[in-house]
Parts: structure tokens; C-alpha cells; sequence
């Protein structure tokens, strides 16, 4: 048998930016382990569907440069944080000057608290379901380290928009740890977008805590440009009656990947998750979510939805685990998939691992394209057939469009999304 | 409830109805495999020379091959070379020419196990071709069948009889290189049964096997091959039991089924091997390789299973619907107790147009026991208009016992739809309330439940096997309660 392809060396130098003592040493220490790490192929479970579709070429290892800009013209309302290539630019950020919510980029940190932080990252992923987050560990050249006291409440969403400048072929890796106190409050909305042509890797990691009663909202949207292949991962832990939001769009590129574990650790903790992916010509967009309930009396929700045209390859995998003696857990999981073209691929993989008996889940899954019936009801009531598919699909995706909080948001996946159905029902 | 107690506690603790050795001398094997073994166990059973070549070239792959660990099942590993690869009850003569040259003590085995064998066999209006260990002894009803032309046979018969038969399609449907148990099989299958219905026939009866794993440490590789010519129709029974044993024995048995044009095969199966005792000691491996191959339009496949013995399950009986209109069933109820592990479920590929599946998979777990549903739906690209439908329903009985559900959905084609579902609950306190104040006891409250929950694949069944099936489910789960 051939000897598994291994991650290259070369990805295992990180750049030269200066960081924290205590960090230094954790990236090197998670570089040492991740050395020869086999990489994921078609019978690696967790990348069956795609393996095919990460490259990891020597070329795209290099740290892209960093430079003193003064970030993306944006007219973000509130506060933001910019990110160029997975490093912070202060210049172009607006931080928000609230009462018990401290933000602070990890190069600023001081020792204490970056031994601090050192000792929390990663503590919410598991690094056999999300292999590649550990890259990310080896090589952040610069994070944000926000931190919520007890009953803080964030009056706006705060945007942390990462910007990747594709001027050449390289790689960024941006970093966030959320820690929410006691019955803190946060929406955090992560946009990842690009610049220039080159083909770059993306490999951002966003970590959340949640404290007794805390509340996040986070948002997620991740529309780079074609050259730029994403690795995401979100890792999520809960206390007691917390409460975890999340919406993920996604518009797919390269490769695309998200990864989302959530950990109900208390009672009462609770998480919704929702996402919306699309993909068209010869893209790719992976979702894997995992939601554990280790604690009884744990809620959770999750309803994704893709739509694959074209040629592309729309995956989705969510799996809800139910520990022993984790009673009265609810779970509830909702796949539904649009396959506009024959040449295109949707893979889904509802599972449900369960370990205790008094508990209600349920999943459902569905694989199929527009409805002819609802079609022909709108044709005969003189909707042309082109406009029918435009209006099934915004409903078939919409009802998840609308529930994002953050309106800003809301609209660029609108206008993402008429580009999407004006270029896919174009000949129709 | 203290009264419901002892009488649940009495349940709990009655053993294994069908255990028990048959002391008959068996012609058995040293343990060990390697390509001598092969050889001689290909002597034995005089076979011309493309079988051997085919034994060979699959224990060659096999060797190749390592054992997957994909499945969420965990046991110690097996030792190939501590199995014996061949045992067969003591012969006098040759062949067997009647029933009253059969060994007194193996038809008694077949009594107590309730085979209608002998006139019961004609009572029962059903055919036996009964595997004692790994030579068929004696079959039953062969002229009505001979009559209509279907040939119904051990595969070591239809070897020399049918060599153009068994050339054609052994192999075709689970290649020799399949997976690491199917290649095992191939290497060393040691009996089995063949059947073929020539074109435009409807078998004038079902057709039935009795397994029975005897003589320890011997392994059991049974192969079987079932060909449904065009316009055909046949419903093939296969059902299980095992003696007591303290050793886990190891099952790798390969089911191939060839449906042609129009044809139609029902292929159910009632499964009680041993499952270990209530400490997880001893019980059968099971790991078996089921597929049926829809090469013909319009060509039907159902798989009924009930599984409630075994310790160890790893079987997915699959259909590939390579024929346009062509149509999968699968029904299935996998009951697990104690320290019982079932992984199973199906494959259904869908390559051909208007092709249709239906899958019903009820789990029921109790005691200690895991119990997964796995399964592939795939539609190809030319897979137009097909259409699945899944329903995987787990239902838990007690708070250590696990339930699982992993589902492979892949589509590549836009006209194709799928719908699956899948839910996990417990019998609910309501539902045994309900019962128990109308004066039905824990017991019989839960059987009625459990049997409502699987009613529609029980509903699937022939009559006789739906019978055993309700009988053996209410066995299986005396003492889950309580």
C-alpha cells in the first residue's frame, strides 16, 4: 500500500511576526505535532467527499505579506476589526469602548494573559474531527482575544471583517477566542472576503466560551474570491443556559470548508445553528457540524440548506451526539438540498450517535430539485418559467436568509444570491 | 411492580432456547489458513479446476486486504489461523439417497430445532436444503421444483452440474476482491445454495435454508447464489440458530442475487445465532456480505431481515439498480440486548432510470447493547427520476444502551430525490401507563409496543416467518423492562 501524503514541511515555518512569548511556544509545540501528519484522502471519513478537492502545494505555505494598510473600503456601520491576511491592522479598525468588553489583538497581550490564552486555544475543538484547525495553531501570526465580564452586554454587532490579499501565492491564518461571561451578551459577525487572483489558502479558527447564561450571536460569511481555498473551523462550549446562535453562509470556491462543534457541557444550554451554502460552476463547500450534548436537559437545532448547480459539490455532515446519562436531550437537524444540474454532486450525512434512551431527536434529509408542480402552479398564472425558478429558489433559501440578525449581512447574501440565480437560470 | 419484577427477573435469566451440541463426529480441519488449506478443502469437495483457481485468486487478495474498522462495533480481533476452514458431519456413504440414511442424532438436532424435515416438511409445504455445519445433508421437495425447472441445489452440487451457471454469475455481483470478509468467503465458502429460476417460472414454492453453525471452532462461510431469469419470480427464506458456545465463532457468509429482466426476488431472513451471555461472553460474528444486482429493467429486489441474534452484526444487504424501473426494497428490524452489537443497514445504488428504493430499517436497543443503522443511497448520473425514500426509527429500551444512525446520502443527478428520515425514542412512560391501567403487565406492554413498532416490517414477512419473527422478538426482549 502507498504511504498517505503527509503535510508538507514547508507548512510548518510560520511568519515572522511578533507575538507573545507563551504563544510563540504554543505554536511551535502544536508545529512539532502536527509534523507528518498524514493528510486527509478519499478514506479519511470525515474528508470522503473532499479530500479531491484540497491542494496543499508548497507555494500556498508562505505567510502572505503583511502590509501597514489601511484596510478594505468598507462602510461597516459600528464597530470593526480589520484583519489583512490573517494580521490585524488597528489603523482601520473601530473598537467598541464598552463597559467590561476588552478586545485586544494577541500581539498586544501581555504575558500573563497570553499564558492565559495559550492555555485555551484549541480547548474547543477536537483536533481529530477538525484536523486542519491545528494548522492554524501552528502558524497564527496574530488573533483577537476578546473578553466579556459577567452581565456585559455588546449594544452592536462587532464585525470582524478578514481580508486576504491575494498578491501572491500564500497563505493567512486568523484567529478569534470569544470568552462570554455570566449573562454577557455578543454578536460577532465574521466576514471573509478577498483581493487579487493568486491562488491562497485560508485557514481561520474562531473559538467561543460561554459562561452560565451567556449569549452569542455569531455570523459567518465567507465569500472569498475564486483562487482562495477555506478552512474554517468554529469550536463552541457551553455552560448553563446559554445560548449560541450561529448562521453560516457560505459561497463556495476552490475548496470550502467549515467545521462547527458545539458542546452543551451544562444544563439548560441551548444552540441553534443555521447555514446556507451555494455553490455554481465548478466549485466546492463542505459543512461538517457536530453537536454534543454531554449535559441532560440540553437543547439544540440546527437547519442547513445548500444549493449545488453547475458542476459543483455541495456536501453536508452533521452529526449530534448524545452522551450516557445526558437525558431529556432535545435534537433536531434539517438537511434540505437543491440540485439544480445534473453534472453537479450533493453529499449529506445526517448521523445521530445516542448513548442515552430519554431523549427526542430526529433528523430528515432531502436531496431534489424545484418542485414541478409549484412550478407549473405559477407558470399557469402567467409567472414566466425563468422567474418561477428565481422565486422557488429565494424561498427554497430564504426562510434561513432572513432569520440573520445583522441586516448588513443580510443584504450582501441578497445580492450574492441574485448573482448566483442570474447567472444559473441564465439559458433557462 | 414488585410482583412484575420477579417475573421480569425470571426472563431475564432464561438461557439460549437453542443451545445445545449435537455430538456427531465431524471431518474437521487443523486451524490454519494458507493456499494448502485451500487445496485441499477444494479436493474434498472434488471441484474442477476454475473453482480452485477462483478460491485461489481470492485468498491472494485477501491476504492483501486488512480487516476494516470503519464499522461502530468493537471486539477483539479475530485470529484467522486459530479457525478450522472445514468440518462436515461424518459420511458413510457418498451421497445421501433418503431420509432414512440420514444420521439419527443430526435429525433429532433438526426436531429440536423445529425444521419441518421430514413429513413436516411436506405439511409445512416447504422445501428444506438444510446446512448442518457445512455439507448439505438432505433436501426435501426437490421433483415439484425439478418439475418447473427451477434448480435448487447445494452450491457444491451446482459446481459440477452447472459449471456454466456458476462460471457466469459466481463472483459477479460481490467480486472476489470486494471487501475483506467477502474475499474470505471466496476463498474458503464452504457450502451454500444455489437456485435458479429459468425465464417465465414463478418458484411453485418458497424456498428455505436452515443455517445452523455446529462443532467448535469452525467457521461458517456460506455462499449463495440465487439467479432470477427474465419474467421469474421467488421468495428464498433463510433462517438462523446456533448451539451454546463459550467462543466467539466467526460467520462470513457472501449472498449473491442476480435479477434479470421482469424478474422479482423476496429474500428474508430471520437471524438468532447466539449472542453471548448476559455478561457479553461468547456469540456469533456475523459478518456478511448481501447484495443483490437488478441487471434487468423492471427487475425487483426486497430484503426482509429480522436480526435479534449475533454478538457481533456487520451486514448491509444492498441493491444495485442498474436496470431502468428497477426497484430495492429493504425491511429490516435489528433487536440488540445485553452486550449485543449490530451495525447494519443498506446500500442502495441507483445507476438506471425510474429506478426506485424504499428503506424501512426499525433499531431496538436494550440492556448494554449498540445497535447503528448505516446506509448508502447513491444516485449516478444517468440515475433519472429515481426516487428513495428512508425511514430509520430507533427505539431505546433502558439508559446504557446506544443508538445510532449514520446515513450516506450522494446524488448526482438533479431529477433524482431522496427523502430520509429518522427519529430515536424510548417507550414512553404514557404509552406503558396506558397499558398497565388497563391491566396489561410491563411485560406484555412492552412486547405490544415493540411488535407495533415494527409491524411494517414484520408486515413484509411470509406467514411463517412473521410468526417466528414476533415470537422471537418477545424472547429476545423478556427482561429488558423492569
Amino acid at each position: 500500500m502507498k504511504p498517505a501524503p503527509t503535510l508538507s514541511s514547508a507548512f510548518l515555518t510560520p511568519g515572522s511576526q511578533s507575538l507573545p512569548q507563551p504563544l510563540l511556544d504554543l505554536r511551535s509545540q502544536r508545529g512539532t505535532a502536527l509534523a507528518d501528519m498524514p493528510l486527509p484522502t478519499r478514506k479519511t471519513e470525515n474528508w470522503k467527499y473532499s479530500s479531491r478537492h484540497l491542494k496543499l502545494s508548497d507555494e500556498l505555505a508562505t505567510a502572505l505579506p503583511v502590509k501597514g494598510k489601511s484596510g478594505p473600503a468598507l462602510a461597516v456601520p459600528g464597530y470593526h476589526v480589520v484583519f489583512h491576511n490573517g494580521v490585524m491592522v488597528p489603523e482601520a479598525s473601530d473598537y467598541p469602548d464598552v463597559d467590561g468588553i476588552t478586545i485586544q489583538r494577541f500581539a498586544d497581550l501581555d504575558d500573563s494573559l497570553a499564558s492565559e490564552l495559550a492555555e485555551r486555544l484549541d480547548n474547543t475543538l477536537d483536533a481529530k474531527a477538525a484536523q486542519l484547525a491545528r494548522l492554524n495553531s501552528a502558524r497564527f501570526e496574530d488573533g483577537l482575544y476578546i473578553r466579556l465580564a459577567p452581565e456585559a452586554v455588546l449594544d452592536q454587532p462587532l464585525f470582524v471583517i478578514s481580508e486576504t490579499d491575494a498578491c501572491s501565492s500564500g497563505s493567512a491564518y486568523p484567529r478569534i477566542y470569544v470568552d462570554a461571561g455570566r449573562h454577557s451578551q455578543i454578536t460577532l459577525v465574521e466576514e471573509y472576503i478577498s483581493l487579487g487572483d493568486e491562488p491562497v489558502l485560508v485557514n481561520a479558527v474562531t473559538e467561543f466560551t460561554l459562561a452560565d447564561g451567556a449569549q452569542v450571536t455569531s455570523v459567518r460569511l465567507s465569500a472569498e474570491g475564486e483562487n482562495v481555498q477555506h478552512l474554517g473551523a468554529t469550536g463552541v462550549r457551553q455552560q448553563a443556559h446559554s445560548r449560541f446562535d450561529s448562521h453560516c453562509v457560505g459561497f463556495g470556491g476552490p475548496m470550502r470548508r467549515h467545521d462547527l462543534q458545539v458542546r452543551l457541557e451544562q444544563s439548560g444550554a441551548n444552540c441553534r445553528l443555521n447555514g446556507v451554502v451555494v455553490t455554481q460552476g465548478k466549485q466546492h463547500y463542505d459543512n461538517h457540524t457536530v453537536i454534543e450534548h454531554v449535559a441532560p436537559h440540553c437543547d439544540s437545532e440546527e437547519t442547513y440548506r445548500n444549493i449545488a448547480a453547475d458542476q459543483s459539490h455541495a456536501v453536508f455532515n452533521g452529526r449530534i451526539h448524545i452522551h450516557q446519562d445526558a437525558q431529556k436531550s432535545n435534537a433536531n437537524m434539517s438537511n434540505k438540498n437543491l440540485l439544480l444540474s445534473t453534472g453537479a454532486e450533493i453529499d449529506t450525512k445526517p448521523e445521530l450517535e445516542i448513548y442515552a434512551d430519554d431523549v427526542k431527536c430526529a433528523h430528515g434529509a432531502t436531496i431534489g430539485q424545484l418542485d414541478k408542480q409549484s412550478i407549473f402552479y405559477l407558470v399557469s398564472r402567467g409567472v414566466d418559467r425563468r422567474e418561477a425558478n428565481t422565486l422557488l429558489t429565494m424561498a427554497f433559501i430564504n426562510e434561513l436568509v432572513q432569520q440573520i440578525p445583522v441586516e448588513s449581512v443580510r443584504e450582501t447574501t441578497q445580492v450574492r444570491l441574485n448573482q448566483f440565480i442570474e447567472q444559473t437560470f441564465e439559458e433557462a | 411492580m414488585a410482583n412484575t419484577d420477579r417475573q421480569v427477573n425470571e426472563l431475564i435469566k432464561r438461557e439460549y432456547e437453542h443451545g445445545f451440541v449435537t455430538d456427531i463426529e465431524a471431518d474437521t480441519f487443523e486451524p490454519g489458513l494458507n493456499e494448502d488449506v485451500i487445496r485441499r478443502l477444494s479436493a474434498i469437495k472434488n471441484e474442477p479446476e476454475f473453482m480452485l483457481e477462483w478460491r485461489l485468486k481470492a485468498y491472494r487478495r485477501w491476504l492483501e486486504m486488512d480487516e476494516p474498522d470503519w464499522a461502530h462495533v468493537d471486539f477483539p480481533k479475530v485470529d484467522y489461523n486459530a479457525i478450522s476452514y472445514y468440518s462436515a458431519p461424518k459420511k458413510k456413504e457418498d451421497m445421501l439417497q433418503s431420509l432414512d440414511e440420514v444420521d439419527p442424532e443430526l435429525l433429532k438436532t433438526y426436531e429440536k430445532l423445529g425444521i419441518p424435515l421430514h413429513e413436516r416438511a411436506k405439511l409445512a409445504g416447504v422445501a428444506v436444503d438444510a446446512v448442518f455445519d457445512s455439507v448439505s445433508v438432505a433436501t426435501t421437495f426437490k421433483e415439484p421444483l425439478e418439475k418447473a425447472g427451477v434448480i435448487f441445489c447445494p452450491i457444491s452440487e451446482a459446481v459440477h452440474k452447472h459449471p456454466e451457471l456458476v462460471k457466469k454469475y459466481l463472483g459477479s455481483v460481490v467480486p472476489v476482491g470486494d471487501n475483506y470478509f467477502a474475499a474470505l468467503n471466496s476463498a474458503v465458502f464452504s457450502d451454500g445454495s444455489f437456485v435458479y429460476i429459468p425465464k417465465g417460472v414463478r418458484c411453485p414454492m418458497e424456498l428455505s435454508t436452515y443455517f445452523r453453525i455446529n462443532a467448535a471452532n469452525t467457521g461458517q462461510f456460506e455462499r449463495t447464489l440465487i439467479i432470477a431469469d427474465d419474467d421469474s419470480y421467488v421468495s428464498y427464506l433463510e433462517g438462523c440458530t446456533a448451539p451454546m458456545r463459550d467462543e466467539n465463532q466467526l460467520h462470513a457468509a457472501v449472498v449473491e442475487l442476480v435479477v434479470l429482466d421482469n424478474a422479482q426476488i423476496k429474500y428474508s431472513t430471520v437471524q438468532n445465532w447466539y449472542p453471548g451471555d448476559e455478561e457479553g461472553k461468547g456469540g456469533i460474528y456475523n459478518f456478511v456480505t448481501k447484495r443483490a444486482a437488478c441487471i434487468g429493467n423492471n427487475s425487483k429486489v426486497s430484503w426482509t431481515q429480522v436480526e435479534t441474534g449475533s454478538a457481533i452484526t456487520w451486514k448491509y444487504p444492498s441493491c444495485v439498480l442498474r436496470g431502468d424501473n428497477s426497484v430495492g426494497e429493504f425491511y429490516s428490524v435489528a433487536l440488540t440486548h445485553n452486550f449485543q452489537q449490530a451495525d447494519t443497514g443498506t446500500k442502495m445504488i441507483h445507476l438506471g432510470k425510474n429506478t426506485s428504493s424504499t428503506i424501512i430499517s426499525k433499531g431496538i436497543s436494550a440492556g448494554r447493547s449498540s445497535n447503528a443503522y448505516r446506509g448508502l443511497v447513491k444516485f449516478g448520473p444517468g440515475a433519472e427520476s429515481a426516487r428513495n425514500f428512508t425511514q430509520c426509527d430507533s427505539l431505546l429500551i433502558g439508559d446504557r444502551c446506544a443508538a445510532h444512525t449514520f446515513p450516506y446520502i450522494e446524488s448526482q443527478n438533479k431529477t433524482a430525490i431522496v427523502e430520509h428520515e429518522a427519529t430515536t425514542s424510548k417507550v414512553s412512560d404514557e404509552q406503558m401507563f396506558l397499558c398497565r391501567q388497563r391491566g396489561i403487565d410491563a411485560e406484555q406492554a412492552v412486547s405490544m409496543i415493540v411488535n407495533g413498532f415494527c409491524k411494517e416490517v414484520f408486515k413484509e414477512l411470509p406467514m411463517e416467518f412473521a410468526v417466528e419473527a414476533g415470537k422471537l422478538l418477545e424472547v429476545s426482549l423478556e427482561g429488558s423492562v423492569g
